[in-house]
């Protein structure tokens, strides 16, 4: 029940959602970029039908990607967890059709994929509820 | 940049080889649910009905077999694609849908397999078979949405129709333990318990109605004879009573009389968001295992209003059926063609173990680049391309998706050693665990 309640409580999702990108600016001031996309990952609303809160959310973790340099050190610094919720969003970078996004993108989702397996991008691609 | 567009590519091919290998197989045809597709559909699948025996002994051929602990003990292509198979109660005799309307019958003798019946009586794909451990019986349904049970007399095998009174096709069926019962799973969103009556000498379905969403994928028979588990392509995972007043005894039932009733539903798992298949009990009915077209392996203990459930993630792609080997041990089999192994620690926490088959993997970009011939292969025909490079020489003893896993056993047992494997490259596989010592301490 309290899920449902949360789900729908599209501004208080918002307001997170800035608190986030607030954070994530300074983060990315530290030149910490995987905290960054580790913070801009955790609480995504997947739930939600709200494509707004789905879209503020892209915006944040679309920042956070675009910040990551160095492919190699991001996957020695980020847990297993967040392989499935990446892969989500990395195919929603590749769905923009921007040419700067999609390269980010596809240098990450080669090493993901080189790391979580094919079985990621199944989880993904067959996962037509919970999407990003 | 080309590098990773090129990358790209690989990997949209590796979909489309699984998409490709989904729509080879039949089960690909029950997600639509318009009568006119369907149908369409279902003709259009019949693949090659002059199939021709071919008996490859490539144990001895293949120098990959001459490890010191091989798994698989015996490959044989029976047919083009195997929809499904089963066992005689004896281990002698193996029945076998080769993706049309017929059932083949072959038998062992003198190491070779002989071709011993043909049951013709479907009019279109046979989807599911089983043989009865005890009474000697075959069932066997079809698209063609109708099921019939095979007794063996001394002119052969006699059919009996069962009206299923379905309006889609029936895709699984499995007899009950006390083989008093079957029950068939359909694309009609149902699930018919079949049982005798002894007075009309006629079969009779008694359907589960409007509590799918959608095709019911795999169903499995609890030991207790009265609960039955089954997936379906809304993601879900149920359990039903199926006590039926005159055929079950009111003591086999869970015990709990609120729960006898035919039809109620036990409980419902919705742990995955996408396609269920293939769900199986363990020996003892204690723990409850289903996969997801998600990589996603689900493992259930309790069912019941305080069910515990742990789903597993695999690295690689989807499974299509499983197995319990033991109380600590399933296998799971599907799209990447070698059988992987669960288990069980000591506290009850499932986790991948390893895959039955070990391949030699090649360095990552040798692996990328055998991938993408090899989804051409599939494209062009496998002996086009094979012959070319050595993709061959990493294969195992499947090389397409398998989507059938039986046990190889004489009755039904607490732990078993030998299964078989079928799938849509025609062959059946049987695999022995007992030099595999990793795998025998959780026997």
């Amino acid at each position: 029940m309290a899920e449902i309640v949360e789900a729908d409580n599209y501004e208080g999702i918002i307001t997170r959602i800035e608190h986030k990108s607030r954070k994530i600016e300074s983060l990315l001031k530290q030149y910490k970029p995987v905290e960054a996309l580790k913070t801009a990952l955790e609480g995504s609303p997947p739930k939600t039908k709200d494509e707004r809160c789905k879209s503020a959310n892209w915006i944040v973790v679309h920042r956070a990607i675009m910040a990551i340099k160095d492919v190699d050190s991001l996957f020695s610094a980020l847990d297993p967890e967040y392989y499935d919720i990446l892969m989500k969003y990395l195919y929603r970078g590749l769905s923009t059709g921007d040419r700067p996004t999609c390269d980010q993108c596809l240098r990450i989702h080669e090493k993901l994929t080189e790391k979580a397996g094919l079985g990621c991008i199944l989880r993904c691609l067959a996962d037509t509820v919970n999407t990003v | 940049m080309w590098a990773s567009t090129n990358r790209a590519t690989i990997w949209a091919q590796k979909i489309a080889k699984l998409i490709l290998s989904l729509q080879s197989c039949n089960f690909g045809v029950l997600l639509f649910t318009t009568p006119q597709f369907f149908f369409f559909s279902a003709d259009r699948s019949i693949l090659d009905s002059s199939n021709t025996l071919q008996i490859t002994q490539r144990l001895d051929s293949r120098s990959r077999f001459t490890g010191k602990s091989m798994a698989a003990t015996s490959v044989h292509k029976f047919a083009q694609c195997i929809s499904c198979h089963a066992w005689s109660p004896d281990l002698s005799m193996i029945a076998f849908c080769p993706n049309n309307s017929e059932v083949h019958i072959y038998k062992l003798s003198e190491d070779k397999w002989e071709k011993v019946h043909v049951l013709q009586k479907h009019d279109q794909i046979v989807s599911g078979i089983d043989w009865s451990y005890r009474s000697n019986k075959i069932v066997t349904v079809s698209h063609d949405r109708n099921s019939y049970v095979w007794n063996q007399e001394a002119t052969g095998w006699v059919p009996t129709l069962v009206i299923l009174r379905l309006n889609r096709a029936a895709l699984c069926v499995q007899w009950s333990p006390k083989e008093n019962k079957f029950a068939v799973g359909s694309g009609a969103k149902t699930v018919c318990i079949c049982y005798y009556e002894q007075e009309n000498n006629w079969w009779v379905s008694k359907l589960i109605r409007k509590r799918h969403d959608s095709s019911v994928t795999s169903i499995a028979w609890h030991p207790n004879n009265v609960l039955l588990a089954t997936t379906s392509t809304d993601g879900k995972c149920r359990v039903f009573s199926t006590f039926i007043k005159g055929v079950d005894a009111k003591e086999s039932a869970t015990g709990n009389s609120a729960d006898t009733k035919f039809g109620e539903q036990i409980v419902q798992l919705d742990l995955c968001f996408c396609w269920a298949f293939g769900v199986r009990w363990s020996p003892s009915g204690n723990t409850l295992a289903y996969v997801g077209h998600n990589s996603m392996i689900y493992f259930v203990d309790e069912v019941g209003p305080s069910a515990a459930a742990q789903s597993v993630a695999i690295r690689d792609l989807p499974l299509r059926d499983v197995l319990f080997l033991s109380e600590r041990m399933v296998v799971g089999v599907g799209f990447d063609c070698n059988p992987m192994v669960f288990v069980a620690d000591e506290s009850g926490l499932w986790s991948f173990l390893r895959f039955l088959e070990e391949r030699k993997s090649a360095s990552s970009s040798a692996k990328y680049g055998s991938q993408f011939s090899e989804a051409f292969g599939k494209f062009y025909g496998q002996s086009k391309f094979s012959a070319s490079n050595n993709v061959e020489q990493s294969r195992g003893a499947h090389d397409n998706c398998i989507n059938c896993i039986l046990p190889l056993a004489k009755q039904r047992k607490s732990s078993v050693t030998r299964f078989t494997t079928s799938g849509l490259d025609g062959k059946i596989v049987t695999w022995d665990l007992q030099k595999q010592e990793d795998l025998l301490d959780y026997l």
